[in-house]
């Protein structure tokens, strides 16, 4: 009974998944163009790896990135949706509006941002220089450059934290919230105590979502720094796909790839044990 | 052209001139069908043509097939892409293109060879990116060229110019592709503000600012400096593709051979026709470390945005009237001559000049064919390169109103129509950098990067440290050392680069 089903499993998922182990032991290149070669190498990319200077230096910028993006968007995504929660008219098409930017391609996201900060006619560049708040060039210096790739992902994906905060609002007791109101209780202590503790739960499976996905985030970057200025914006998955794509070194990017994988799985873990802990999860 | 100088389009000009296939025999001068007049050609034509007499038979062979062509998305492929009924008529062949962004066509080219499917038998050989890394990939041309049964190259090899057939074509001693477009980075001027300050710029400067290749390098800078201090019509003087990027290497490339320095120990060879083993880099070199220090302090004067530009950004913000000169590909002449633009106010010259030359960098692309498409697949492939590079459809992509880029045939430069064309007012707007560029493209001018499997990767590495050397603080001395260890390892094998 469970035999298709399994043998489908083992198709798109398992073999693949031993696939990519067994390229990870081995020099695996496309380089030559005569087809696939490969040549047994051990651990040997696994110890190119672990003591790649560069590989390295991408995990830390993508720990910052990842810190930096989900942790904008949960603190907006909340906030906005708090905003929007209180809103009596005209709710429906305020959330419209806030919505568009997750239904946009991230690689036209990229675009968009590359355009509005575009040193010669970008309207962003102009607006921040003719403020004099900020008179270089965006995309041309490492921190600003990384700040610019941090926002653009920060705008298109708080939405997603906004509505899933906004599901988690609509379940809050009003009888609690009410009885609290009676007993004296001003909005932020209603915030802290009340709302909060019961959106959490909520929280935290938009925080997952968030979390696998910024984990892989890639088109932006691609679009718009390419990695640069001075690697400032190479997070890990620019590498992998300069190794893989570009030198055609599929072994090496397999290994990379696969501690991806493990990472993922990783943090993926530690949020179920979070809303197993909260009685969310099963 | 490539990231490898990978240009993205420029847009071409607007003229009239399309190319029917009336045109297309009355250019050949003849009445007979275009296939045989192909043929007639080739045997004229001297040294590489087979010699073959040809016939419609031999253009007609493989009339029904459809073939897919994959290829960047450039100027040239774009006029190609709109005019493909010359060859449809010629062949009774159809021909579907991909056009897409280079490391994409890498990506794809990649993955077809190692599949050995043979999806795309016409390949858009970008020598960096595709050729010399896949280059068993490709058939080794002279097969076709040997083979009486197919039509030979009109007007012979010798008919290409001679540093984009080994540079475009050959590596070490096959024929892998035949070159079809040939983007050289060229020095592009605002001709009327250097004309309106000249005697000013003379008097202040004590030298002819007049581009050519009296100026040098420092002068050049200079040139820069007074731009930004003196003129209104622009903000800045000189504008660059330093992103994080292979433009940054391409830009790099022209000051590094002016000052006598080169990527490998034996450049010249490495460039024109490849090497397997490049050698030991010698971007430690003091000449190299020179042209760094002189790279960093040209674009601390340049346009601030030149540390996020590419070629596509570069050509808009000088067509933006951002900046009064740029190292930029010749191919964006046609799309600073439209309406409401630049006409008539760009000048072009060869790069200045350093301690050692001046070096023009040349990006220029072949076409080659796929060695996993089936053996007719791969004769009718041959059929469509002979006919994509031949002087007539060469001749329509310079008159191109869909893009078009510059001819790759000597003898399209030796037409009066051509000739006439070369100088403003002119019906052909891609035609105005035809003098510097030929000039460029003799050995003594022309700037080749290494052909050498692993460039891709050398390329990361040198760009990455010259964007370090940029924005990132880091000392052009110890840039042009880091690079040279990352280069030596990765030719040795070992480098990752991530």
């Amino acid at each position: 009974m469970m035999l298709p089903a399994l043998a489908v499993l083992a198709a798109i998922s398992i073999l693949p998944f031993l696939y990519i182990i067994w390229m990870s032991l081995n020099d695996v290149t496309l380089l030559g163009g005569s087809g696939l070669s490969s040549r047994w190498v051990g651990l040997g990319n696994w110890a190119g790896m672990f003591t790649d200077p560069n590989v390295w230096a991408g995990w830390v910028r993508m720990v910052i990135y990842f810190v930096a993006t989900v942790g904008l968007q949960v603190i907006l995504g909340v906030a906005i949706a708090l905003l929007v929660h209180e809103v009596v008219w005209g709710k429906n098409l305020a959330l419209s509006l806030i919505l568009i930017p997750m239904f946009i391609a991230p690689v036209i996201v990229g675009l968009l941002g590359r355009f509005l900060i575009n040193p010669t006619y970008g309207l962003y560049s102009w607006i921040l220089e003719e403020t004099g708040i900020f008179t270089g060039n965006i995309l041309g210096e490492d921190v600003p450059a990384f700040v610019a790739v941090v926002l653009m992902d920060v705008w298109e994906w708080t939405p997603l934290i906004t509505l899933i905060t906004l599901a988690g609002l609509v379940s809050v007791q009003q009888q609690v919230l009410e009885a609290a109101k009676v007993d004296g209780a001003g909005y932020w202590r209603r915030l802290w105590h009340i709302v909060l503790p019961s959106i959490s739960g909520i929280v935290l499976v938009a925080l997952l979502v968030r979390s696998m996905d910024a984990l892989r985030y890639f088109d932006i970057v691609w679009q718009v720094t390419g990695g640069g200025p001075a690697n400032a914006t190479k997070i890990i998955p620019m590498g992998l796909y300069e190794v893989a794509f570009r030198f055609l070194q599929l072994g090496y990017a397999a290994t990379i790839g696969l501690v991806m994988l493990a990472i993922s799985i990783l943090i993926a873990n530690l949020f179920t044990r979070m809303l197993k802990q909260r009685g969310l999860a099963g | 052209m490539a990231e490898g100088n990978g240009r993205r389009s420029p847009g071409g000009p607007k003229t009239p001139n399309r190319l029917t296939r009336r045109n297309f025999l009355k250019a050949a001068g003849t009445g007979l069908a275009g296939a045989s007049l192909l043929g007639i050609a080739g045997c004229g034509g001297g040294a590489g043509t087979s010699g073959a007499s040809a016939g419609d038979g031999m253009w007609k062979q493989f009339s029904g097939m459809t073939l897919a062509f994959i290829s960047e998305n450039t100027a040239p492929t774009s006029a190609i892409a709109a005019n493909l009924q010359p060859f449809k008529d010629l062949t009774g062949i159809d021909v579907s293109i991909s056009q897409l962004e280079l490391t994409a066509v890498q990506q794809k080219v990649a993955l077809d060879f190692g599949s050995r499917t043979g999806q795309y038998p016409i390949v858009y050989a970008d020598p960096y990116n595709i050729m010399v890394p896949l280059r068993d990939g490709l058939v080794d041309l002279s097969k076709f060229m040997n083979d009486d049964s197919l039509p030979s190259v009109p007007k012979g090899q010798d008919d290409f110019i001679s540093t984009h057939l080994d540079a475009a074509g050959r590596f070490e001693d096959k024929l892998l592709a035949l070159p079809f477009d040939c983007p050289t980075l060229i020095w592009c001027y605002r001709k009327d503000l250097f004309e309106k300050y000249h005697d000013r710029m003379r008097k202040d400067l004590g030298f002819d600012p007049t581009p050519s290749t009296s100026v040098t390098w420092e002068q050049y800078y200079q040139i820069a400096k007074w731009f930004n201090e003196n003129a209104d019509e622009v903000p800045y003087g000189t504008g660059h593709q330093a992103k994080q990027f292979t433009s940054l290497t391409d830009d790099f490339a022209n000051v590094l051979w002016a000052y006598g320095g080169d990527f490998f120990e034996n450049g010249d060879k490495v460039g024109r026709l490849g090497a397997t083993d490049p050698g030991p880099s010698t971007l430690d070199a003091p000449e190299a470390i020179e042209a760094a220090t002189f790279y960093k302090k040209l674009v601390d004067i340049a346009h601030p945005g030149s540390t996020s530009w590419d070629w596509n950004d570069l050509g808009e913000a000088f067509g933006a009237e951002q900046v009064a000169m740029a190292p930029e590909w010749h191919e964006f002449a046609g799309a600073w001559w439209v309406p409401g633009g630049l006409i008539g106010k760009v000048g072009f010259s060869l790069l200045p000049t350093g301690p050692a030359r001046s070096a023009n960098h040349y990006g220029g692309t072949g076409i080659g064919v796929n060695k996993y498409a089936s053996q007719d697949e791969q004769k009718a492939a041959w059929l469509f390169v002979v006919w994509a590079t031949s002087p007539e459809t060469q001749l329509m992509g310079l008159k191109s109103s869909d893009g078009g880029g510059t001819p790759t045939r000597k003898s399209v430069y030796a037409l009066q129509e051509v000739k006439k064309n070369m100088t403003p007012p002119t019906s052909i707007p891609n035609a105005l950098t035809s003098s510097v560029s030929l000039e460029a493209w003799e050995p003594q001018n022309i700037g080749l990067r290494p052909k050498t499997p692993t460039w891709n990767q050398c390329d990361a590495i040198i760009y990455t440290e010259l964007s370090k050397m940029l924005a990132g603080g880091k000392s052009p001395e110890e840039a042009m050392r880091s690079a040279k260890r990352g280069v030596d390892e990765t030719t040795k094998g070992g480098e990752r680069a991530v």
